[in-house]
């Protein structure tokens, strides 16, 4: 394919939700290292970790998978992970985790620099590797570790024995900031948080249920980037705000017949898998050169997070992608692929991550078979730019796109 | 003769599948374990038969159907032997959650061995506070109905203290027939590793008889008068052949490990009290310094330093299971703190398809050649 001719952005518009959206994830950075200037103690954040818990707390946390996301896409991937290797980290561990450890370690990354954390906090519903990482993180830095275990659920539903553990353990986790950073947990704050966590969540759910039209209003690709604010600071009324912006872009936008897809809206994918950041541009080119539209992934389902009361809260930590057994991830899927017309599945068996890519042949052909749409899928990875082979990807997509074609002249 | 029961041991720890056919052709029903902990107890305590299973030395053919190729070799290779029926007449699969490949095999294996039911069994990471006990027990019940449903089987409390005081006993054996062998450097890496495995396919009281049978023989035996280095082990698996071998014919003698396989499985006793199930909760709760265990001081890492050098050991072998996130996470920090304490350490990565050692000889013989400088 023929390299990309780059034209020069307008300036952005200030009332849009994409800038809103980009200034929030900046300034939750900006605050982070305001916070450490004045003698603060700031943390690391596991990207699953309850939001409620320091954003009620009125504490400032960065998350080291947004950093390394981060740095992925602006090129320093490969860096960070040679260095992590060199320290003794085989490459088979999680991108993000080695590109963390590097930069922990002291190593420099212009990307996406951030303070380092006086205390960490994780969650191990998204992964056990997770657990490991930390470990590591707080042993290396001397900083204490707050551990939320939210095992992964083999079952279909949520059991009150699980809920109970998980409610302990965010009490604990609670206590043992309020003493670490002297911060007071309130009651009535949390409420507002869990309130503005809901605005926010329900907003995101409507904008991106808005590609269940055809053609979809927005590229899915959005939704990669706009994810970041729904992980981090869904419980700030910025966001919720920014959120409802997107909302009515899109609602605007299949008013007006219109779209930020560029280009005809020939077929419609979902998207499985984390993105790969370092291959972020190629990646998308392969398929709006193909006239296709991502129009969902997983992440539109996955950060609505509506809940009443602090164990419906509990229980929506346990419903989280990767803490959820096969069958109702698979159905959450289908869900998705039925409501958004989705028209072929392309599966990121991502090199980093073992949970999410060591069921998915499983999975897919499932959900292919439900839908009655092409499955296919390519190797990659989150951060590692190492792993990912654009010819590959060309032809796999090429692949899909030809079934497609054949399936609709059919 | 301790090449009598030394026999015994190889020849359940080769050949597995010869008594899984025992045990079916005497009416009894199995339950096989992945994996790290199980609540083994539990399934003995039903009268039913727990039998390891940790994979095996084999091509992955069928497996790749539902497996990338960077998941790891023993989860791989266990789908791989069920799909090929080598399982076959087993009643059921009991699989916990604690590692990510651990939480995909149960996922897989639901579609890939659809014939032998997949139990899970949930543990929780934050294992000490109180209230985890009862998550932990949550998760026995769960286990408990399902072999109930699956084999007809019935559970109770005081058989289960029966079974609880049985692994007690076997895990006190464990520990000393591991300390005996330290004195012993006649007996080769691959017949202790034999000891180990064993344990894994025979019924416990069987085990518990040999076991004590090779600590009477051993005790009354004057130690071989072959001049070995003493080194220590850490890993998930120490059982390949191949490696093996090539520590013997290195002269290494393992006098301590800290192998998941093999003695983290007998570290952790029971403490017996009124209610069964929570009893064997806090044993769970109880379990230290393993890599599939949360553990933010990393105390693996200087229990497994402190245990070498009580050993006498002189220098440390990682075998490194590849694609094992646990371990890799832990290896630098291990290598860090057996440089820094004085004690040769090398590393060598396996996994279950392994053929060629070559790198591995090398590895070891350099690995020799530290110890002996």
């Amino acid at each position: 394919m023929s390299e990309e001719v780059r034209k020069p952005r307008p300036a952005p518009d200030p009332a849009s939700a994409k800038y809103k959206l980009n200034m929030i994830a900046k300034q939750a950075y900006d605050d982070v290292a305001e916070a450490k200037k004045r003698g603060e103690l700031i943390g690391w954040c596991a990207s699953n970790f309850p939001v409620e818990i320091p954003e009620t707390l009125g504490l400032h946390v960065c998350y080291p998978e947004n950093q390394a996301a981060g740095i992925a896409a602006r090129g320093g991937g490969e860096r960070m992970c040679s260095i992590a290797e060199g320290m003794g980290y085989s490459n088979d561990i999680c991108a993000y985790a080695r590109i963390s450890l590097a930069y922990a370690s002291g190593a420099e990354a212009e990307e996406q620099p951030m303070p380092l954390p006086d205390y960490v906090l994780c969650c191990s519903n998204i992964c056990s590797c997770m657990i490991k990482w930390y470990e590591n993180l707080s042993r290396e830095l001397q900083i204490p570790m707050i551990m939320i275990d939210i095992p992964f659920n083999p079952d279909y539903e949520v059991s009150d024995a699980e809920t109970a553990y998980i409610r302990n353990q965010f009490l604990d986790a609670i206590a043992q900031l309020e003493k670490i950073t002297g911060k007071k947990w309130s009651w009535d704050r949390y409420q507002e948080v869990m309130e503005i966590s809901g605005r926010t969540s329900r907003a995101w759910l409507a904008a991106t249920a808005m590609a269940r039209y055809v053609p979809s209003p927005f590229n899915g690709f959005d939704l990669l980037n706009h994810m970041a604010v729904m992980v981090t600071a869904r419980g700030k009324p910025e966001a919720a705000e920014a959120m409802e912006t997107l909302l009515k872009e899109y609602e605007e936008n299949h008013n007006k017949g219109i779209s930020t897809y560029r280009g005809e809206e020939q077929h419609r994918i979902m998207f499985e898998g984390i993105a790969c950041w370092p291959w972020l541009r190629v990646t998308s080119r392969g398929l709006r050169d193909r006239g296709i539209n991502m129009v969902t992934t997983i992440y539109a389902d996955a950060f609505g997070f509506i809940y009443e009361d602090f164990d419906g809260m509990c229980r929506a930590y346990a419903k989280v992608p990767n803490a959820i057994n096969l069958e109702y991830a698979r159905d959450k899927r289908i869900r998705l692929c039925q409501d958004n017309h989705v028209e072929g599945l392309l599966v990121h068996t991502n090199r980093s991550c073992k949970l999410w890519s060591g069921f998915m042949n499983e999975m897919s052909r499932q959900i292919g078979a439900a839908c009655e749409i092409p499955v296919v899928s390519f190797d990659g990875d989150q951060a590692d730019p190492r792993n990912f082979s654009e010819a590959q990807y060309d032809t796999r997509v090429q692949g899909l796109t030809e079934i497609m074609q054949s399936r609709k002249e059919a | 003769m301790i090449s009598d029961v030394l026999a015994k041991m190889q020849a359940a720890a080769e050949n597995p599948q010869a008594l899984k056919e025992r045990y079916l052709a005497e009416g009894r029903k199995i339950v096989l374990t992945a994996p790290v902990y199980t609540p083994a107890e539990i399934i003995h305590s039903m009268g039913l038969v727990p039998m390891g299973a940790w994979g095996g030395d084999t091509q992955l053919n069928a497996a790749k159907k539902y497996y990338p190729a960077f998941l790891c070799a023993i989860i791989q290779s266990i789908t791989e032997l069920g799909m090929r029926g080598v399982y076959d007449g087993v009643s059921a699969i009991l699989v916990p959650s604690l590692c990510d490949s651990l939480k995909v095999l149960g996922e897989n294996w639901k579609y890939a061995v659809p014939e032998i039911p997949f139990i899970p069994m949930t543990y929780p990471q934050n294992r000490k506070p109180e209230y985890a006990l009862d998550f932990t027990v949550a998760g026995y019940r769960r286990v408990i109905r399902d072999l109930e449903q699956i084999t007809g089987s019935s559970f109770s409390e005081e058989r289960l203290k029966e079974s609880m005081a049985l692994y007690n006993e076997h895990n006190a054996l464990m520990r000393q027939v591991s300390a005996e062998l330290a004195a012993h450097p006649e007996i080769t890496a691959a017949e202790r590793s034999a000891i180990f495995k064993s344990a894994w396919f025979l019924c416990r009281e069987e085990h518990c008889g040999l076991c004590r049978e090779l600590l009477d023989e051993l005790k009354n035996s004057s130690a071989g008068t072959e001049k070995k280095i003493p080194v220590a082990v850490t890993g998930i698996l120490a059982d390949a052949p191949g490696l093996l071998k090539i520590l013997d014919e290195n002269g290494l003698q393992i006098v301590a490990d800290d192998v998941a396989a093999e003695s983290r499985q007998y570290r952790t006793d029971s403490v017996i009290g009124e209610d069964a199930l929570y009893s064997l909760a806090r044993k769970f709760s109880a379990r230290n310094c393993c890599s599939v265990l949360y553990d933010p001081e990393k105390k693996r890492v200087e229990a497994l330093v402190k245990t070498a050098k009580a050993a006498g050991a002189r220098g440390v072998l990682m075998i490194l299971t590849k694609f094992c996130d646990p371990e890799e996470f832990d290896y630098p920090l291990i290598r860090r703190a057996c440089t820094a304490a004085g004690l040769p350490f090398v590393s060598i990565e396996t996994d279950r398809q392994m053929e060629n050692h070559e790198q591995a000889a090398t590895i070891i013989e350099t690995f020799r050649d530290m110890m002996e400088d």
